[in-house]
């Protein structure tokens, strides 16, 4: 067994080391491998950061009321009076006497897009202050919040970077109503940065809404607590809500277009690997090809055709895993941190940035590594099984 | 000696090696014809649309709504033929997520503003004179085996009625059958009376209004006249041809055209590569046959042609394979894909887009081989080994 071993480990790096002699054919395995990576880690890294985007918004301890049957905020209508009833319900977290408790406006308008100079649907959420401090991350990083009763914004931070015109200072006409921006706020990358806010009396009068909402926010008194509000909700008919927590809301958002761009990703990154695959085997027959002489020398000299088998093997391996980092290095290079966006559930823009992470590393590189095992393995076998005597009489 | 029969032989020499690289082609323009076809089926609404049809929604956003007295105003408008409403309902059947294209419409202004669409005459007559009547698209009735006569109840993501519920019932009474126009055959619209009656909100308005022009030459001139008539009301519009509109609508998915090209044109690369030096090796390894056949008489030119039309065949045989695999994967899932994205299908323009890669790609992986072998001299490479 040890010797299998080093003769294993002194064909591999026989292998490697004459690489070089066999250059472009071994440059171009490299190269297609390192592109199917590159195309997979792409898609897997814009499927994270989608999701992340929305899963992160939502805390356990927020409860999201909305209209029985409505799957988003912009399919959801709720009143002033049932905003009344749930604010007394049990449940529901209390700050000096008053409900913890937010009542929004979700409507939609529009936005010129950077990137391509078409119209965006943007969300304008009409909120107060108490809403704004249910958000638990949001800073504003320029500016200030909204004077409550003024016609004044207070924009996320992706809607600055992709859509023209919402920096501090600028103002936005929205039908008869000239809106100016008065400060941006951050929201550790969530979809909440996608969303424009004003005070909610402000935009439903401007939006002809008045007395009506979409939805309904309240801060639990714990997240045990959500239970105990659903009862509470069911038990009045005066309130044809349905409570669930701001996580579970955000995580089923987050499931419709995520899980969409995955399915997309890995049956294309398979297909391109299958083509990869043909390549590397290519590669690896004409390297079998190319050392035929040298292969049945070290026969001849008593190296056994197992290390021939494990030799050639390594050698795949070899060219398959430099062309994964190399795939892997180039995509997190240019993707990390690159910023798009699609439509949403609501209807509106949601603005991500593409998220490589170390697992999603690893994932690329397993299917480089699979891709070279294959890739490697046929061809070691010729290799291990080339008749000596044919190939030394050959020349 | 004829030269297609030692074109031939040389392809079919290693035939391992010529079988992974037409794999390698297959797969490049497999995913070339599938992605192609999906994106002209994401840009059908701006391919499709009509150039004189335009369309008016709020110039706050579409979603907001406009009175419904604006449809009569833009139609007494100089240059304008016909005009009419078109409002979101929402609808979905039996699970939220069999969302529905629906639209609350005038039947009669609308079969005007889209007069590609030629109902049968008693579907025609029947739809227009029941209030509670749809006409469907051929795609939206197949996917939810719908027939004529049908009683279908449809709710609404939007609305609510009346009395509380959120589900309407409606006749099918027309089929729209329309191939040319895929967003047509994807509509289900009900009486927008219907929906005035019903709606508990919203009355008396509509999402859009779509409305012809006499000649395309006029579309300019009108926008701004529709817009300038309403400026300083309260619901002020926005004008745009329905290409444009449809345009920036999907431009809201996301940069399909641009992740289209990005995967297609590295899956292109990366065979380039594979067969570009497969070919530069296997002209290598056949220095001494080349030497012999000059040798034999055979001049350099007609060495080179031998040499691309090796190449060229690969590239033409694997793209072949791969087009017509896409085309075939695409017809026999058509009925599951046309319910999800109208309109996807392998036009001649991509195939023909195709093919002339696949003939840049053949002259590229030759070019080189075959410039070597014009210039190999017989005394070296007879000996070369």
């Amino acid at each position: 067994m040890a010797t299998f071993g080093r003769q294993s480990i002194a064909i591999a790096g026989m292998n490697i080391r004459s690489i070089p002699q066999r250059l472009w054919m071994s440059l171009s395995t490299v190269v297609a491998i390192a592109l199917v990576v590159a195309v997979l880690l792409s898609f897997l890294a814009m499927a994270n950061g989608f999701r992340k985007a929305q899963a992160s918004a939502g805390a356990a301890d927020i409860a999201i009321l909305m209209r029985d049957g409505a799957s988003s905020e912009i399919n959801s209508v709720a009143s002033r009076d049932q905003a009344a009833l749930v604010g007394e319900m049990t449940g529901v977290a209390r700050a000096g006497g008053k409900p913890l408790i937010s009542a929004e406006l979700f409507v939609i308008v529009d936005g010129t897009s950077r990137s391509n100079g078409l119209r965006g649907n943007l969300p304008l959420r009409g909120i107060t202050p108490t809403g704004i401090a249910l958000r638990h991350g949001i800073r504003i990083t320029e500016g200030r919040v909204f004077q409550p009763g003024t016609n004044e914004l207070v924009v996320g931070r992706a809607v600055v970077r992709e859509f023209v015109g919402f920096e501090v200072g600028k103002t936005l006409r929205l039908g008869q109503s000239t809106w100016t921006v008065v400060g941006v706020f951050e929201d550790g990358g969530t979809v909440r940065e996608s969303e424009l806010w004003a005070d909610a009396g402000v935009v439903q009068s401007a939006f002809d809404r008045q007395n009506f909402f979409q939805t309904i926010r309240v801060r639990l008194t714990s997240p045990a607590a959500l239970p105990a509000l659903k009862a509470a909700v069911a038990a009045d008919p005066r309130v044809q809500l349905l409570a669930q927590s701001e996580a579970d809301y955000f995580a089923e958002q987050a499931k419709a277009s995520g899980g969409l761009i995955q399915a997309l990703g890995w049956p294309l990154a398979i297909i391109m690997a299958i083509g990869a695959l043909a390549g590397a085997l290519n590669t690896m027959y004409s390297s079998v090809a190319t050392r035929g002489t040298e292969i049945a020398t070290l026969r001849a000299i008593g190296f056994g055709g197992f290390p021939t088998f494990v030799g050639t093997l390594a050698e795949a391996l070899f060219l398959s895993v430099v062309g994964g980092l190399v795939g892997v290095v180039a995509a997190s290079l240019i993707f990390q941190g690159f910023s798009a966006k699609t439509l949403s559930a609501n209807f509106t823009q949601v603005i991500f940035t593409f998220q490589v992470t170390p697992g999603l590393c690893v994932t690329a590189l397993i299917l480089a590594t699979v891709v070279g095992l294959i890739g490697g393995f046929f061809p070691a076998i010729r290799a291990a099984r080339l008749p000596i005597v044919g190939m030394l009489g050959d020349q | 000696m004829n030269h297609a029969l030692l074109v031939t032989k040389n392809i079919g020499r290693r035939k391992l090696r010529t079988v992974l690289l037409l794999i390698a082609i297959f797969i490049a323009f497999l995913l070339f014809g599938a992605l192609e076809s999906f994106l002209q089926g994401f840009n059908a609404g701006q391919n499709s649309a009509a150039a004189d049809r335009l369309v008016t929604v709020n110039k706050i956003n579409f979603t907001v709504p406009l009175p419904i007295s604006y449809v009569d105003r833009i139609r007494d408008l100089p240059g304008i033929t016909h005009a009419t409403s078109q409002s979101f309902f929402g609808g979905f059947y039996q699970d939220p997520k069999n969302f529905l294209l629906m639209f609350a419409t005038d039947p009669q202004a609308y079969l005007q503003v889209y007069p590609k669409i030629v109902l049968p005459p008693e579907q025609r007559t029947a739809w227009l004179n029941d209030r509670r009547g749809i006409a469907v698209g051929r795609i939206v009735a197949n996917k939810n085996h719908w027939k004529i006569g049908d009683h279908i109840p449809i709710s609404s993501s939007i609305f609510s009625r009346a009395d509380g519920s959120h589900s309407w019932d409606f006749n099918l009474d027309a089929i729209i059958n329309l191939p040319e126009d895929s967003q047509r055959e994807s509509v289900v619209l009900m009486h927008h009376k219907y929906f005035d009656e019903t709606v508990t909100f919203a009355r008396d308005t509509t999402s859009m209004i779509v409305f012809t022009t006499a000649s395309p030459k006029l579309n300019d001139s009108i926008e701004k006249q529709v817009d300038a008539m309403f400026a300083n009301s309260p619901y002020e519009t926005s004008t745009d041809t329905a290409a444009a509109f449809n345009k920036a609508f999907v431009a809201q998915v996301g940069n399909i055209a641009l992740i289209v090209t990005l995967v297609v044109s590295t899956a292109f690369a990366a065979i380039l590569l594979i067969v570009g030096n497969t070919m530069v090796m296997a002209i290598r390894e056949r220095t001494r046959e080349i030497g012999v056949l000059k040798t034999l008489g055979f001049s350099g030119p007609v060495i080179s042609a031998q040499i691309l039309a090796e190449s060229m065949l690969l590239a033409l045989f694997g793209a072949a394979l791969g087009l017509g695999t896409a085309w075939l994967a695409l017809a026999a899932t058509r009925r599951y894909l046309e319910a999800l994205i109208p309109g996807v299908h392998m036009t001649g323009a991509i195939l023909a887009a195709g093919l002339g890669w696949a003939i840049v790609l053949g002259l590229v992986t030759g070019a080189v081989p075959a410039w070597s072998g014009l210039r190999l001299r017989i005394v070296s490479a007879l000996g070369r080994r």
